[in-house]
């Protein structure tokens, strides 16, 4: 057997193992790395980039919550909160909604004037600037970088590494929770009781649940009743499968807030002997 | 004579037809900026009621646990009578302000499901 043909065998044989496996390999499932601390919380929207021509965009989630309240971009600006279900367009980011609705050009962020998002008649040369957003694949430089931002915020061991909550306490970061022009301006909410829930497993410690903290940065309908349905205590039941899948505390605790793997973050109080 | 009054007539005819261009660019020109329209652009006054009733409705969802039953409900009415004139507005407008009204509306029923409930 002369060498081509060999190599010729070698490469059908590779191909029909790969071919085979993976499949199988999918049906078995393969576990998703785990994101590191820039990526976590990072959405990619393709709803319609590639489409017209464009990388779809990458969207940190991180630089925007360090900026504002999750409220003023869930509920005032109308961000989904599922990736990709906002159904964005360049002409409603052009018009000043959605990524427009700060990304307009005028609109001065801590003493920045935010790049313009979309417009109605880009030409060649804002090609630049369209890939500021459309970065999906490409090598583009950010404005912020994620070591130099974190590095003075306090830490946390999952997520994108950092205590968000104590960084706020500290004043290190300071979210908005008014957008002027698009929020309304509203009373000074109620401080909202935390409660404890009880966990099915018995040795399970107590979850103290932080409704201060979720209201202040939530507001009451983010959250009421789209993703929690009931709202006196212990006539809703949760389980940590639908939180897996990305029910009540999932749709946030799995993408963008600290993720489940930091059990005691909400399984918080001491087991009594 | 007759020079003069050939040159005369070209002259008029000469200034009509720069002040028809002249008008007829300036027409062109608004046209062209004007349009397509923003919906950024600022609206008439009669356009952004439904906006000062939006911002009055849904600008009180932080009470909505302090609000009676018979608040709530008028404020759910209120929800309702904004979805028509929300439902009329240019694409982007309508997607925004109909996510919005839908979060604040179902806050205020679901505040009243609950109230209701616990009268029973």
């Amino acid at each position: 057997m002369n060498k081509v043909t060999m190599n010729k065998i070698i490469f059908v044989v590779l191909a029909v193992m790969l071919a085979v496996c993976g499949p199988a390999s999918s049906q078995t499932g393969i576990k998703k790395r785990r994101p590191l601390p820039y990526e976590y919380g990072r959405v990619i929207i393709r709803n319609y980039s590639e489409k017209a021509g464009l990388a779809p965009v990458v969207f940190e989630h991180w630089i925007h919550r360090s900026k504002f309240t999750c409220r003023v971009c869930h509920v005032d600006v109308g961000f989904a909160m599922k990736a990709g279900a906002t159904d964005i367009t360049a002409a409603d980011n052009a018009h000043g909604y959605y990524c427009g609705a700060c990304h307009n050009g005028k609109r001065v962020v801590d003493g920045k004037t935010v790049f313009q998002s979309c417009s109605d008649h880009a030409t060649a040369e804002d090609t630049k600037r369209c890939e500021r957003c459309h970065s999906y694949g490409l090598k583009v430089a950010s404005d912020y970088d994620f070591f130099e931002f974190s590095e003075p915020l306090p830490k946390q061991r999952f997520g994108n590494g950092l205590d968000w909550e104590k960084a706020e306490e500290l004043g290190l970061i300071k979210p908005s929770a008014l957008l002027e022009g698009v929020s309304i301006k509203r009373n000074p909410l109620v401080v909202q009781k935390d409660f404890m829930l009880n966990p099915k497993v018995a040795g399970m410690p107590d979850i103290i649940f932080s409704h201060t903290k979720h209201t202040v940065w939530n507001g009451c309908e983010l959250c009421h009743p789209e993703i929690f349905v009931g709202v006196k205590k212990g006539t809703s039941h949760y389980s940590m499968v639908e939180i897996t899948e990305g029910k009540s505390c999932g749709v946030c605790h799995t993408t963008v807030a600290f993720p489940l793997a930091d059990c005691q973050r909400c399984h918080s109080k001491p087991v009594e002997p | 004579m007759f020079f003069t009054t050939k040159f005369k007539t070209k002259f008029k005819l000469t200034i009509i037809t720069v002040l028809l261009f002249l008008g007829l660019a300036v027409f062109c020109g608004v046209r062209a900026m004007g349009a397509p329209q923003s919906s950024a652009a600022p609206a008439s006054p009669a356009q952004e009621t439904w906006r000062k009733e939006f911002d009055d409705v849904c600008g009180k969802t932080q009470d909505a646990m302090s609000f009676s039953p018979e608040e709530l409900t008028d404020l759910i009415r209120r929800c309702d009578s904004l979805r028509p004139q929300i439902e009329k507005l240019d694409e982007s407008r309508k997607k925004v302000y109909l996510g919005r009204l839908r979060m604040c509306r179902g806050l205020y029923a679901y505040v009243l499901d609950e109230k209701n409930k616990e009268k029973k």
